[in-house]
């Protein structure tokens, strides 16, 4: 009796220690829109030559995103992130990881601090997105650069960052690199040949898909702009790719971002389960983000890079090169927050085993207003216009030239 | 009590304190940047020439740092050696206090509200503190032997009340770039209240910028 008294005592304090070791938290986030568009254009979400997240045929009040959040703290080391959401636009899952990963931060004894994460997370290249769940408090829509990041890319593997904390010793930067390898991102590059740049906070989930299943295309299924493909995040050659970055940060006044990224994905693997192959891509990143005093945020960045692919061991491979660059400029007053943002991007198919060759070339100018009425609910008013012309337009029976306009009024909830 | 007893508690009390406010006079200390403008937060420490000048018993209150809107408040606190600081977490998210400063090295594991008992910090010099979730928060406790310290208001200043006798008096701030020998004076304290400038001659470090305020924040 006093023996099991004793055990029921010791699991009790294990519990404890347990619970008081682990500190976790769930988090709901709604966005709801009304969104009013103009474009001639389908959706490239819905295989035409769009590019926009909502057209014509789906506007009115939409579902911005349901977020489902995790935050797990154990033993003061170990971090477990969560993030899933659910967009209601027919995904394979109702509801999808967009990211999952555990995180390695022992706390700094000295100025170097090591982290690493595994799972399946975002490089950091983003200067936009500043709140959980891959979201941006500037704007609904991101940078044509971002949104593409959200779309194409995740880390699916490990990543090792060393930091030295030079404010920490009375410095004025602290320094950062890191370093990722990673696997089952081998189509990523596809979209960007196929539809060009697009202006989209859609994120693709891990195993989920972008866009509707059909064509846009005359040549069928599979060689639309984005064709519901599914498993994107696939790993067809067993070829780990990998990134390497560069971080700096001036008492956060001025941050400074770089990566270079190569998927070094095999060119010639076809993956026919998916309609797809492994397409070759990669790309150079900068991004600068300047906050000179408590209201004002500047920031810059250019992302530039190629991508290749060789179906079936054609005589000469695909390459398509690609970039872009923003610049955005945001203002706060109180509660209030004005962002404008003009984006640049350019996509040119260089050699091509087709008589086709792809190409887009374009602008977008953005401005958007947030208003926070309390820490659990805000409201977003945006006006984007995009002006591109998309050679992959003509394939589709459409001008090559397009004007797309599109006002969205956003609610977020922090439910 | 009578009104016998009551006297004499009165003069005793009266003995006991009026020797020590009879030999304390005030020093005034205003801090400005090179053009005049005064500056808030300045850590002003007046330390006597002999070290016997120190009352050692003294108490040492306990002081506060806290953690609010993803900030340390105060962002700069000076307390003397022996005193014991609790840290309270005032937001919504965790924190994960630490610093490996060479005064004091030490970390709170994650938490939320009051979970972590007063650190005491028993070696002078600055500490400087930081959080290992959110690494735009960046604090200072600045730790000193001598019981005569302050920390300078919006106007720049400053009031000591100092024994008479000879001080070094000093002022440090996170942010000041002159030279450390610049920002020393001695000064000898002899019943007649005294006021000492210090005016910076280089430029501030810029202030860092907060980013965010609440949970919703997580930099990409």
């Amino acid at each position: 009796m006093r023996r099991r008294a004793s055990l029921t005592a010791l699991a009790g304090m294990l519990l404890l220690g347990t619970a008081r070791a682990a500190e976790q938290s769930v988090e709901l986030s709604l966005d709801l829109r009304l969104v009013d568009t103009a474009t001639a254009q389908a959706s490239f979400l819905y295989n035409g030559g769009g590019k926009l997240r909502f057209d014509d045929a789906h506007d009115g009040l939409r579902l911005g995103g349901l977020r489902l959040g995790y935050r797990g703290h154990f033993a003061d080391t170990w971090h477990l992130y969560a993030d899933a959401y659910a967009y209601g636009d027919h995904d394979v899952h109702a509801i999808d990881l967009t990211e999952l990963h555990l995180d390695w931060r022992p706390v700094p004894g000295s100025a170097l601090r090591h982290t690493v994460k595994l799972g399946a997370f975002y490089p950091a290249i983003s200067l936009e997105h500043r709140m959980r769940g891959w979201r941006s408090p500037y704007s609904l829509t991101p940078s044509a650069i971002n949104g593409w990041v959200g779309e194409e890319l995740r880390t699916i593997g490990v990543e090792y960052d060393l930091e030295w904390l030079g404010q920490q010793r009375g410095r004025a930067w602290n320094l950062g690199l890191d370093a990722a390898a990673f696997g089952w991102n081998d189509p990523a590059g596809v979209i960007v040949a196929r539809r060009g740049w697009a202006f989209s906070d859609r994120q693709t989930t891990l195993f989920g898909r972008l866009g509707q299943p059909g064509s846009g295309s005359p040549f069928g299924p599979g060689h639309g702009p984005s064709d519901g493909r599914v498993l994107f995040y696939r790993d067809l050659d067993h070829r780990a790719g990998y990134y390497a970055g560069f971080s700096a940060d001036r008492h956060g006044i001025l941050e400074v971002r770089a990566l270079h990224y190569d998927n070094r994905a095999d060119p010639t693997r076809q993956a026919p389960e998916i309609n797809d192959g492994a397409w070759d891509t990669v790309f150079n990143s900068i991004g600068l983000r300047w906050t000179p005093d408590a209201h004002w945020t500047a920031q810059w960045q250019r992302l530039q890079g190629h991508t290749t692919i060789n179906a079936g061991g054609a005589p000469i491979a695909s390459t398509w090169a690609f970039a872009a660059d923003y610049w955005l400029a945001s203002v706060q007053a109180g509660r209030h927050r004005l962002t404008a943002r003009t984006d640049r991007f350019w996509m040119q198919q260089r050699t091509s085993s087709f008589f086709f060759y792809n190409h887009d070339d374009g602008h977008a100018l953005l401005l958007a207003w947030s208003f926070e009425i309390n820490p659990r609910l805000s409201v977003i008013a945006e006006s984007l216009r995009v002006g591109s012309t998309l050679e992959f337009r003509r394939l589709i029976g459409a001008p090559e030239d397009a004007v797309e306009r599109q006002h969205q009024l956003g609610l977020r909830f922090e439910l | 009590m009578s009104g016998r007893s009551l006297a004499s508690v009165m003069a005793r009390t009266l003995l006991l304190v009026l020797p020590l406010a009879a030999v304390a006079t005030e020093l005034r200390v205003t801090v400005a940047l090179a053009d005049g403008t005064p500056l808030a937060d300045a850590v002003v420490v007046a330390d006597p020439a002999s070290s016997a000048a120190v009352d050692a018993r003294a108490r040492r209150p306990r002081a506060v740092m806290d953690q609010r809107n993803l900030q340390f408040v105060p962002e700069i606190l000076v307390i003397r050696t022996g005193t014991s600081v609790e840290f309270p977490n005032s937001d919504q998210v965790l924190h994960q206090v630490y610093s490996f400063s060479g005064a004091k090295k030490f970390q709170l594991s994650l938490y939320a509200g009051r979970q972590h008992d007063p650190v005491v910090f028993d070696k002078p010099g600055l500490v400087v503190l930081g959080c290992n979730i959110h690494d735009n928060m960046i604090g200072y406790i600045y730790v000193t032997d001598s019981p005569w310290f302050g920390r300078s208001d919006a106007h720049g200043a400053v009031s000591l009340d100092l024994p008479d006798g000879s001080y070094t008096v000093s002022v440090q701030h996170p942010r000041i770039t002159d030279a450390p020998e610049s920002l020393r004076t001695a000064l000898t304290v002899a019943a007649v209240p005294l006021t000492h400038a210090f005016r910076l001659q280089r430029p501030l470090k810029a202030a860092p910028r907060a980013h965010g305020h609440d949970k919703r924040w997580e930099d990409y």
